[in-house]
């Protein structure tokens, strides 16, 4: 197959996943597909970059996660020093959104919208993407020790809001 | 590594051999790790299925076509037409189009028309208006028709500041500007097959024309007296 055509196809068929992990970092739907959005299209332009042969999957979340640093972050953070607070809780509460909204679901995404950036891309990206930790920290430039403790601090606050028992 | 982040790394199958099986041991034999361990386990599940829901969603149709632009649905005519309005754009490409009804022939590098009647001449790369063209362009008024070959259509200044007019003679009609003291040809479009004076006296204007006359126009054509006006200026 065509290289071009199978990164294309790659691609594509990583879109499910990549909207996850987006949903997972930003605070609302719209956030998340503008991220997916702006994600592969710098994929695209950036496809010289990509070795065939490793993993795409992590290529991309690394672009997605760092756009979302650099643009969609900063965005987010300024709209929510300017929206009323109510407007933080509207993503899975909204019943034309993406997510369900039941009480359950209403509360881990709450919890996960209160996890610090840094705790939540690790939750996201170990405990919902299901990568390792040592993929993560070649992703995030960190090292295992600092993702291990991330996720130490992330997912111990998680239980507490969404309150397992 | 802390004993916290021992237990996590074993929860999450990052530990192998002796170090797993001493957390698993130690799990097994304390009823609070073994609870946290359950806990923990039933919060990842309810991670995976509430953005789990994400990943099931239909993909939005607009990333899917980032990456595969859909196949561009052609509309024929706008092509056609903007294809033939930047043909009349390009003398060199003009020539091409005009080929079939004018027959060229090649002289030592420079190519003239040898259709003794044809209404341009090549000069310096651009294409003029040639003697019979050229006369009936400077001395004719659309509103006063004469007899002869060619009839006069629109009147009009362009945004360059040049007055420009169309016209039809017997195998095409085109757009023709002023620039210095002739007429250069802007586009020349031929007739459909099959039509000579038929065509010159048809009241339409070529549909290529009339795009090249759009894009090109300032403000609205000349009415009579402006018609005449700008005869009795030259042109200017």
């Amino acid at each position: 197959m065509d290289q071009s055509l199978s990164f294309e196809n790659g691609l594509i068929e990583l879109l499910p996943r990549l909207r996850r992990f987006a949903h997972a970092l930003t605070r609302n739907p719209a956030d998340a597909d503008d991220l997916v959005q702006m994600a592969i299209e710098r994929a695209l332009r950036s496809q010289d970059q990509w070795q065939p042969g490793t993993r795409l999957d992590s290529w991309a979340c690394r672009i997605t996660r760092n756009l979302w640093i650099d643009t969609v972050r900063s965005r987010s953070r300024k709209e929510a020093f300017e929206a009323p607070p109510e407007e933080g809780e509207r993503v899975g509460t909204d019943p034309g959104e993406t997510l369900e909204a039941s009480a359950d679901v209403k509360r881990v995404i709450a919890a996960m919208q209160q996890l610090p950036d840094e705790q939540r891309e690790v939750v996201a990206l170990i405990l919902i993407e299901g990568f390792g930790y040592k993929e993560v920290s070649e992703m995030l430039d960190l090292p295992i020790g600092t993702v291990s403790s991330r996720l130490v601090r992330g997912r111990t606050a998680l239980l507490a809001m969404v309150g397992e028992r | 590594m802390s004993a916290d982040e021992k237990f996590f790394a074993w929860l999450d199958g990052e530990l192998s051999g002796a170090e797993a099986a001493e957390m698993e041991a130690k799990v097994a034999s304390d009823p609070d790790l073994a609870r946290l361990a359950e806990q923990h386990r039933a919060l990842g599940g309810k991670l995976k299925i509430v953005f789990d829901q994400v990943a099931e969603a239909p993909v939005p149709k607009h990333l899917i076509e980032t990456i595969r632009p859909p196949a561009r649905v052609i509309d024929f005519q706008s092509a056609k037409e903007a294809r033939e309005a930047r043909r009349a754009w390009h003398p060199a490409a003009q020539w091409a189009a005009m080929a079939a009804t004018l027959v060229l022939g090649f002289f030592a590098g420079t190519f003239t028309p040898r259709y003794d009647n044809a209404p341009v001449k090549v000069q310096d790369g651009a294409i003029y208006a040639s003697a019979s063209l050229n006369q009936a362009l400077g001395s004719e008024l659309a509103s006063a028709p004469a007899a002869g070959p060619v009839r006069i259509g629109l009147t009009y200044r362009d945004q360059t500041g040049a007055i420009c007019r169309t016209f039809t003679e017997a195998k095409s009609s085109g757009l023709a500007c002023r620039n210095g003291a002739r007429w250069q040809l802007h586009g020349l479009f031929p007739a459909p097959e099959g039509q000579g004076d038929a065509y010159r006296m048809a009241a339409g204007m070529d549909p290529n024309l009339a795009t090249l006359v759009n894009s090109t126009i300032a403000g609205d054509p000349f009415g009579p007296a402006q018609e005449k006006a700008a005869q009795r200026r030259g042109w200017k």
